[in-house]
This record gives C-alpha cells, structure tokens and sequence, in this order.
C-alpha cells in the first residue's frame, strides 16, 4: 500500500452529503433550502470548509467584490473545469468581452453542463440529487462575476429524478428571492456600481445525445436544434448561445465556487496537489471521483487531486479492495475517452498531469472503471467502440465513417475472425480520428483515439492472441495461418 | 443487392381532427417556457418533451404541429426531434425498460439483466409487447454506474439490477394504475 496521506481530512464538496471517506451514504436526503440556509454548526455539518450559512457565500461574493475582483479570486484559485478538460475556471471567465461603458453589453449567458453522459461518469449527480442548493449558489456567483443574467441548466434527459430535484430547488430560490428580478438575494446592493444584479436561472433538459455535452454542442441544443458541435474559434465565450457572450461549466466546477469565495484561493491551494511538471498549472482542491467495476465497495468519493488510484481502490475508507479478492487488470482513467491505465499503472496519481505521466487523455471526469483480471479487454474496446460510433454525431468524416469502422473492426477481433494486420488497420484508424491529428470538429473522436489506442497498446498481447497471423514477405501478403 | 426506396413525396401520414398540441398545452408553454429562450425555436426541445409526455410518442402530425406553434419549418423540427435517442416518432409501450450496455454495466454482467427481460417480457432488445404495455431497450451510459449493472425502469433508476430484482420491478409495473405517460391510442 502507497504512503499518501490525504491532506483534506474533511468533506468541502460533500459536508452536507454523508460521502465516503467522510461520512456513510446511507444518511443521505435532499437538502432543502431551509436547511441550506441554516448555519452549518447549527445543522451538525462540519465547519472547517465553512462556517457560514447557505447563500451567504453569494452575499460575500457580491457585497464584497467586484465582478472582476470576483474572477481574479477564482482565478488565483486556479479552479480548473471538472468536466473534462481542466481549464481554468477564472480563466475562461476573464475571456468574455468587457461590457461597454454604460455597463450594458447585452445580454450573456451561463450554461451549466449537467449532461454527464460520458460512460463511467456519474459524480454531478450526487451533488443534483442531494445538494442542489450548493450548485444554484455556484451559478449565482458565477453570474455575478462574468455579469451575466441568463443561466441554463442543461441536463441530461434521462435524468429525470434530477431534473425534478433541481426544478423544485431553483422554485425554492425563486421564492426566496435569491434569483429573479429584483436582483440577486432579494435585490441588495451589490458592490457593482451599488446596484442589485438580476439572474434567472432555467432547467433545460437534453433528449439522449452524449455529444450535447459538447459544449457548443450544448448550445446548439438550447437553441433547439440538433446538438451539432460549432467549429471554434469563435469560442463561445466571445460568441456563443443565440449569437452572445457564453460560459459554460461544470455542474462540480461551480459547485466549489461558493468555498472558494467565502474561504479565499490561498486555503483552496491546501487542498490537491501540484503539478510535477514546471510551469504546469496546479491541481488544487478536491475532487469527486466516482469509482465502477469490479471493487468490494463502488461508489462516489471526495478526494484530493493527487490520490493514487490504488489507494482509491485498496484503501479501507475507499473502496476497500478489489471484488473478490481478484487482480487488478486496469482502469477507465476517468470517462471511457481518457483511455485506459494498464495494469502497471495503479499507483497512478489522479490529478491533472495523469495525461502526461501514464499515457492517457487526461484526468477527465475522475471517474475511473476498475477492471479484474478476468476482464475480456477485447470486449471492453469492442463496447467502448460501439458508444462512440452510435454516439458520432456524423458531421465529420473521420469521426463518421472512422468509428463504424473501429466497430466492425473490433467485432471482427472479438470473434477471432480477424488477421493481424487487422490490428495495424484499427491503430491506424483509431490515430487518424480527433482534433489533436486535427481532423474533426469536437473531441469526441479524439476520446474514440484514445480510448482504443491505449487499450489495444497496453494489452496487445490479448490482441494478438485473437487474430489469425498474417504471414508477409518482402511487403507481400502470402498466406494466412 | 437490394434496392432501398424511400418515398418521402408519397408518405402517408396518420392524421385525425384534434391537434395533438391542444389549446392547454400551448397556453401552457407560452406562458412558462416561451419566454425562457431569445428565440422561439429555443423552447423546440421543452415542446417536443411536453407533447411526448402527454402523449407517449410525438406523432407526425404533432411535429408539424409543433413547427407551426415555434414557427419552424415542419423538417427542422423532425431535423431536430430525429436527433435524439429519447423522442420517440414511432409509438412506445406505456412501460420502457431501458438497460443500461456501456462499460461499467456490460463487465457487471448487464447481459443477464436484459435476458431476464427478454425472457419476462417475451420479446427482444428494440420490441414492444403485443399488447402495447413494454418496450425494452439497451441504452449507453446511464450515469449509475456504481450500482452496474443499472437499468431505467420508466423514469426510476433501478440499480445493482439482478434477474430476480428486475422481473419484480416490471411487474410493479405491469400493476401499476399509471405512471404518468398517459398513453392514448
Ligand atoms: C464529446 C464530449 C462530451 C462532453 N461531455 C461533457 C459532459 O457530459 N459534462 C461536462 O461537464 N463536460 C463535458 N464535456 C466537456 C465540455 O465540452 C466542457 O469542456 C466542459 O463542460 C467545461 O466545463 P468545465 O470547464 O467547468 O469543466 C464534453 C466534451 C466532449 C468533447
Ligand atoms: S468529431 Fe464526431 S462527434 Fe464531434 S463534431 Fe465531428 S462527427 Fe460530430
Ligand atoms: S455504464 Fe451503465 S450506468 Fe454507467
């Protein structure tokens, strides 16, 4: 067993939500916005990320800061997007066009991405099941510091218990005049130019498409059109929803803004670790991470950035072990489109280098499926293939055509009828695909490239061993045994 | 090789007198979803779920209905609902048994969930049952993926799914009055 001591040894994301290694799941309900707003020690949650009472981070965010001073906090906090791709929260933010000189540039939005679509990922639900109070108070914030009015929340259609929860706590903050037009928190003074700021917020429920996770994807939906990926640039932040200004986050990526508000960047830097990599951006903060597979005790954990999996996997407050006593075969990085983490890579540290130093896509949602030795990876490429081909939403070739191929591909290898050069066939198709070769319009094909490429890289000899060889002379094919 | 023929000039389109988008639903959606969105195509996905949840399925003519309620061409609102797997434009059961098959779930074993369901319900992955109760599905990812193998049962999330637990849950449903996709034929 790894010697990583947790530095976080108290829940943040999680205090209202009895979480592991916190607290047991079992004690978990919705929290209503009575008890939200109640101050934590009257509510027995614990303090030490806090001390004030729901909401009021958004009244410390407004009354205290301005817009811009709001999005340099967050900014030094280095709070990166926990919804894929871990770029910089205060960053992007700072990226919207300055609002003229009269302070109207029109209107702007926030789209929340609530789609988690992605397989294995499945950790905004805790926090929209339980806690969703805590998000509506990220997204006031938000609001606040990119001076913005409109906010959607764009969640996946087959959540539908979710979107109930949510629906019926945005009711709640309505009623409590913490959104609406009288201006947030029933229109006090904010230190921008002393006037109240008003934010609506609207639930907009998807319809089945992983690639309106997308984010500009996203925005086509809202508009009511097929979830089409836009080229970029422009970038939404300068031109995005109905043609404005958009931001778009992560259901977990706002839900850290109201800690970072009221506790400040420099105790958010506590947490997480950093990077090993010079001149790299930092992966402080915590993280939820949401272990599958084969483990004794899956589920949705709050970690530092920086835990080893195998301590995730192993350890008593985690998931205690692999089921069975069995292997340890691989793992989802994090989302299927990480790729995998082959079975020397266990003691991979789960934080924003993970690409780097082990050969897959990134950290992405930090959701890793666990496999044991008696998993088929054959059968794992071949299932993770099939989502991207039914999930491609077929407006670039490679990416069309490249994941129907990579299927049939992958079939044909799982039934034992392929050739080795086969092999050759699906790597050099798989590596083709994605906007990193530069070929597609979104990343849903890169995350097609990675996830087949690191599997059939990292178990090539369960590739091999399926496939009839192919005897080759001087670059000729001569026969087939 | 065979010859694929599509007619599109020549479609016959199942059509009756009352409109599918009734009077109550627009007053309904013009008051609180209309004025959500810049633009009235905005409100095309809210409309389509408000059509199929009163009706079960968004018929043809409903589409056609629906584009003249957001002033949208009739092919941009099929452009958009054919767009996603959850609009149904061919009815369902009044039950959808839906199995989760990506990863998590299929190296749980989500194969003998859905055998069980095929064996229940006597009809394969993609059929509904003769007498218009279920439709079972495989759907990707469903986002409960620590109780894989998981399934959606209607809207209810049913996870750490085993045969056993699942043919109980479709008969819960079987007896259930309703669950709030009215079904008209
Ligand atoms: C194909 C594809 C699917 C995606 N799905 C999701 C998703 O379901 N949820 C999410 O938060 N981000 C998803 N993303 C990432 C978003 O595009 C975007 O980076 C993210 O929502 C930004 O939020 P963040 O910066 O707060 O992480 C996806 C990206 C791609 C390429
Ligand atoms: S890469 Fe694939 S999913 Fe993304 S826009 Fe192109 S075809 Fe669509
Ligand atoms: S893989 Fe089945 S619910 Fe996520």
């Amino acid at each position: 067993m790894s010697t990583w001591t947790r530095k976080t040894d108290y829940p943040i994301l999680t205090r209202r939500i009895p979480c592991w290694p916190f607290g047991d799941p079992k004690g978990r309900r919705t929290i209503s916005i009575d008890e939200y707003m109640k101050p934590p020690a009257e509510m027995g949650w614990d303090t030490r990320a806090g001390t004030l009472a729901g909401y009021e981070s958004l009244r410390k965010a407004i009354t205290t800061y301005s817009p811009d001073e709001l999005v340099e906090v967050v900014k030094k906090a280095n709070l990166r997007g926990r919804g894929g791709a871990g770029f910089p929260a205060g960053m992007k933010w700072s990226f919207l066009p300055k609002p003229d000189a009269n302070g109207d540039g029109g209107q702007r939005y926030l789209a929340i991405n609530a789609d988690e679509s992605e397989p294995a990922s499945f950790k905004d639900r805790l926090l929209m099941d339980f806690d969703p109070h805590l998000v509506l108070e990220g997204i006031a914030i938000a609001c606040y510091a990119c001076r913005i009015q409109t906010a959607y929340f764009y969640i996946r259609g087959e959540y539908h218990h979710q979107a109930k929860v949510m629906e019926n706590a945005i009711r709640e903050a309505y009623a409590r005049g913490i959104f609406g037009k009288q201006g947030l928190l029933q229109g006090a003074k904010t230190k921008n130019r002393d006037q109240a700021w008003a934010v609506d917020v609207h639930l907009h429920r998807g319809a089945g498409a992983y690639i309106c996770g997308e984010e500009t994807g996203l925005l086509e939906s809202i508009e009511g059109k097929r979830g089409w990926p836009r080229n970029k640039p422009p970038f939404p932040a300068i031109k995005g929803l109905f043609g404005r200004p958009t931001i778009i986050n992560n259901v977990e990526t706002l839900a850290h803004v109201p800690s970072v508000v009221e506790m400040g960047p420099e105790w958010f830097a506590g947490q997480g670790c950093n990077s090993s990599f010079q001149g790299a951006p930092p992966s402080w903060g915590t993280k939820l991470m949401g272990v599958s597979g084969h483990v004794n005790r899956p589920g949705v954990f709050e970690c530092d950035l920086g835990i080893p999996l195998r301590v995730l996997i192993e350890g008593k407050d985690y998931c205690q072990g692999m089921r069975g006593g069995k292997k340890f075969k691989g793992a989802i990085a994090g989302g299927i489109s990480m790729g995998v983490l082959g079975p020397d890579q266990m003691d991979a540290e789960m934080d924003f280098d993970i690409g780097r130093k082990y050969n897959v896509l990134g950290l992405g949602t930090a959701c890793p499926t666990v496999f044991d030795e008696d998993t088929d990876m054959v059968a794992v490429a071949r299932n993770i293939a099939r989502f991207y081909k039914h999930e491609s939403c077929g407006q670039c070739t490679p990416c069309r055509e490249g994941s129907g191929w990579l299927y049939q591909l992958l079939c044909k290898i799982e039934r034992g009828d392929a050739k080795s050069k086969d092999l050759d066939l699906a790597l050099e198709v798989a590596t083709s695909m994605g906007t990193m070769p530069g070929t597609t319009i979104c990343g849903l094909a890169d995350g097609n490239n990675w996830a087949v490429r690191t599997i059939m890289n990292k178990y090539p000899v369960e590739f091999e061993a399926r496939v009839k060889r192919t005897y080759v002379q001087v670059g000729l094919t001569v026969g087939v045994g | 090789m065979a010859w694929i023929t599509k007619n599109s000039a020549g479609m016959k389109i199942p059509r009756r007198s009352e409109p599918y988008l009734t009077e109550a639903l627009k007053s309904e959606l013009t008051r609180t979803i209309l004025p959500r969105y810049e633009t009235r195509r905005g409100a095309l996905l809210p409309t389509l779920h408000a059509v199929q949840h009163e009706w079960g399925w968004i018929p043809w003519q409903a589409l056609e209905e629906v584009a003249a309620f957001l002033n949208v061409a009739p092919a941009e609102a099929w452009d958009t609902a054919s767009f996603y797997e959850e609009f149904w434009l061919q009815p369902k059961g009044t039950n959808v048994i839906a199995v989760c098959r990506s990863i998590a779930c299929e190296v749980c074993d989500h194969k003998k969930i859905t055998q069980a369901c095929k064996e229940k319900l006597g009809i394969e992955v993609g059929e509904t049952t003769d007498d218009g109760k279920f439709t079972l599905v495989e759907l990707e990812c469903l986002g409960l993926c620590e109780g894989a193998p998981a399934c959606l049962v209607n809207e209810d999330m049913h996870m750490c799914a085993t045969p056993e637990s699942i043919t109980k849950a479709i008969d819960q449903a079987k007896n259930a009055p309703s669950h709030g996709h009215g079904h008209h034929h």
